[in-house]
């Protein structure tokens, strides 16, 4: 089942001043189940098109279907009820509420979706524990590690059972060791949820955890290998 | 959660969250403060205009008022306030004999309003019983006594137990004149009542002109200032001879005052919210800006604008909400302890004061509900408030809040 179908993306920054061709005519499908990396150089366009695939922002050129709806068409408001009730997010820094606990951080999309509380307690409870933060849950971000902070901000946007995860650069700003727990977490969960994974990385260490591989440079897809791992 | 998130959004600046808290504080403290002071100030000023001068409800002659001829006297007067004293409502009934005339002493002679009222009842109303400062009320036995202010005595040079004659006119257009000895001094904080009006017993200036029984004015004082229309009407139409009037009608100046003071009221409230409404945009404006990125993510992972609006809308207001109750409770204390021991302006202004009729030692006073329309005033000048800072934060387009770094 294809999840994500975008077609003819292009996106140009600046189009009256000085012109940034960000993305040229990209084309792109992601199937449900994906663990995907999109990547390429500083500058290659990998945040533009996942902010793109994500709602965030609008393309230039090209259209974009989730789940068949056609995204170019929903209002800004509707977008984002559309983005809470579809799309997990895990961005590079900033992800978490400062004022809030890990777990409430954690539950915070469900509580906007409305879950029930016994269910969303025990899930993202559940979520947290798999991920190894059981006895962090009442921490603020602040007494978290940069790890940490990613897990539970990948907890937050799997959490509603989102059709896919967007995450642009999870790992950046993390250490190896951190790294690599955070991908095995994400793989752990891809498997076990069966849900759709497409993330952004520069890090040969991340690429090389990755079933599907697609290479931007310059705002084109210039590669896109499946990988049997 | 948002109410949870609001209010640990207001704690992550304590320091500017309570300079906030505080000036919402202090505002309230000084609008309860001025608000007591003013209408403390209107109470003492009504109050003694209605105690000394109209009362709530007078009862004259209808040609009397005209020019306060004596001729135009009412019969029978203590029929007709014991008649009053019985009608719901009614607390105190005085019924007063007057007289325009002279008052001569060795040093001079000056225009003089003698009131012939019985003790008692006038004391009921007038109060001046209790603000006697020298010698007796108009004792008993002492038939010829006069009670008159100790300014007009100075002015006329006379002490205690002096004698001043008084010239009038009688029914009959006759001049008469009396002697009378002072008796008593009293001292009020109104100037111009003080120096114009003398009291004697009623009945021995009843005498004087010639009646019995007469009266040309009988004052009531009724349980609450409130009822005086529909009391004055119920009267009226009992006694359709006679010409009936609420203090509202005869002293229109103490409705204006009244009016007056309720609007300096909402003056002071208006620029003190005023004050604050910038302190709260200025602040909120800036809790919003150093959260940028944070609002860009919470737009990103779907929380919308009305919640995002809100958010900051519930944060200024929660600081209402913790600064107008230390305000209230300041502000209380404080009207509290004034009306137990009086703030006392006569250091500062007591001559000008007494001369509008107002006492120099003012008991604050605060009406039912001012509390409340203070705390729905705060609430207000929070919503509006962060109005603009709500909208500066939904206007954020999340790709380009997330962005800055
Ligand atoms: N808001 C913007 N305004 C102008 N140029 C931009 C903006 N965002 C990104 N760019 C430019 O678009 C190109 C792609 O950027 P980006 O998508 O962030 O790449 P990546 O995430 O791969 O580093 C870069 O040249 C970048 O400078
Ligand atoms: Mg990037």
């Amino acid at each position: 089942m294809i999840v994500i179908k975008a077609q003819g993306l292009t996106k140009v920054y600046n189009p009256d001043t000085v012109p940034v061709h960000a993305l040229r005519s990209v084309d792109l499908e992601v199937h449900q189940g994906e663990f995907t990396a999109i990547v390429g150089p500083s500058g290659s366009g990998k945040t533009t098109l996942l902010n793109i695939l994500g709602g965030l922002d609008r393309p230039t050129a090209g259209k974009v279907w989730i789940n068949g709806t056609d995204i170019s068409t929903l209002s800004e408001n509707k977008l984002i009820d559309f983005r809470r009730d579809h799309i997990g997010f895990v961005f590079q820094s900033y992800n978490l509420i400062p004022v809030l606990t890990a777990r409430e951080n954690a539950e915070f999309v469900m509580l906007l979706q409305k879950w029930p509380r016994a269910e969303r307690l025990a899930r993202t409870e559940q979520l947290l524990r798999e991920v190894g933060l059981a006895d962090k849950m009442d921490y603020r971000p602040s007494q978290l590690s940069g790890g940490q902070q990613q897990r539970v901000a990948v907890v937050r946007a799997l959490a509603p059972k989102p059709r896919f995860i967007l995450a642009d650069e999870p790992t950046a700003n993390l250490d190896s060791v951190s790294t690599r727990n955070l991908l095995d977490i994400m793989a752990r969960l891809n498997e076990e949820e069966r849900v759709t994974f497409l993330f952004s990385t520069h890090d040969q260490r991340v690429i090389e955890r990755a079933r599907r591989v697609v290479t931007l440079e310059d705002g084109k897809i210039v590669a896109d290998e499946t990988f049997d791992r | 959660m948002i109410f949870r998130i609001a209010w640990r959004n207001i704690w992550r600046s304590p320091l500017r969250s309570w300079v906030v808290i505080v000036a919402i504080a202090m505002g309230v403290w000084a609008v309860i403060f001025l608000m007591g002071f003013s209408i403390g100030m209107g109470n003492s000023y009504v109050v003694s205009a209605i105690r000394l001068e109209v009362s709530h409800i007078q009862l004259h002659h209808p040609e009397y008022l005209k020019d306060f001829d004596v001729r135009y006297y009412i019969e029978r007067a203590d029929t007709l306030a014991r008649e009053v004293a019985q009608e719901a409502g009614v607390r105190h009934v005085s019924p007063r004999t007057l007289v325009h005339g002279m008052v001569a002493t060795a040093r001079g002679s000056r225009a003089l309003r003698v009131r012939g009222i019985d003790p008692q009842a006038e004391a009921a109303i007038s109060q001046l019983d209790a603000k006697l400062v020298e010698g007796a009320y108009l004792p008993q036995g002492k038939r010829h006594a006069i009670y008159m202010g100790k300014k007009l005595a100075e002015r006329l040079g006379v002490r205690l137990r002096s004698r001043v004659v008084l010239t009038f006119q009688d029914i009959d257009g006759h001049i008469t004149s009396a002697a009378f000895r002072v008796a008593g001094l009293f001292d009020t904080n109104n100037n111009a009542f003080e120096e114009s009006t003398a009291l004697v017993r009623r009945e021995v200036l009843n005498e004087i002109l010639g009646y019995t029984g007469i009266a040309h004015e009988v004052a009531v004082l009724l349980d609450d200032a409130a009822l005086a229309d529909t009391v004055a009407a119920r009267l009226q139409a009992r006694f359709p001879q006679l010409d009936v009037q609420t203090y509202v009608q005869r002293s229109p100046e103490i409705r204006l005052f009244e009016s007056q003071i309720s609007t300096s009221v909402y003056i002071i409230m208006v620029i003190v919210m005023l004050g604050l409404i910038f302190g709260i945009i200025n602040t909120m404006l800036m809790a919003v800006l150093e959260r940028v990125r944070e609002l860009g993510m919470l737009m990103a992972i779907g929380m919308n604008r009305f919640r995002i609006f809100a958010m900051i809308v519930l944060e200024t207001v929660m600081l209402g909400v913790v600064g107008t109750p230390m305000g209230i409770a300041l502000g209380a204390v404080m009207i509290q302890w004034f009306q137990i021991h009086g703030l006392d302006l006569s250091h500062y202004a007591q001559e000008g004061l007494a001369e509008f009729g107002i006492s120099a030692i003012i008991y604050p006073d605060v009406y039912p509900g001012m509390y409340v329309e203070l705390a729905i005033a705060v609430f207000i000048t929070a919503m509006l408030g962060s109005i603009y800072p709500a909208l500066k934060a939904i206007h954020l387009r999340p790709v380009e809040a997330l962005r800055k770094i």
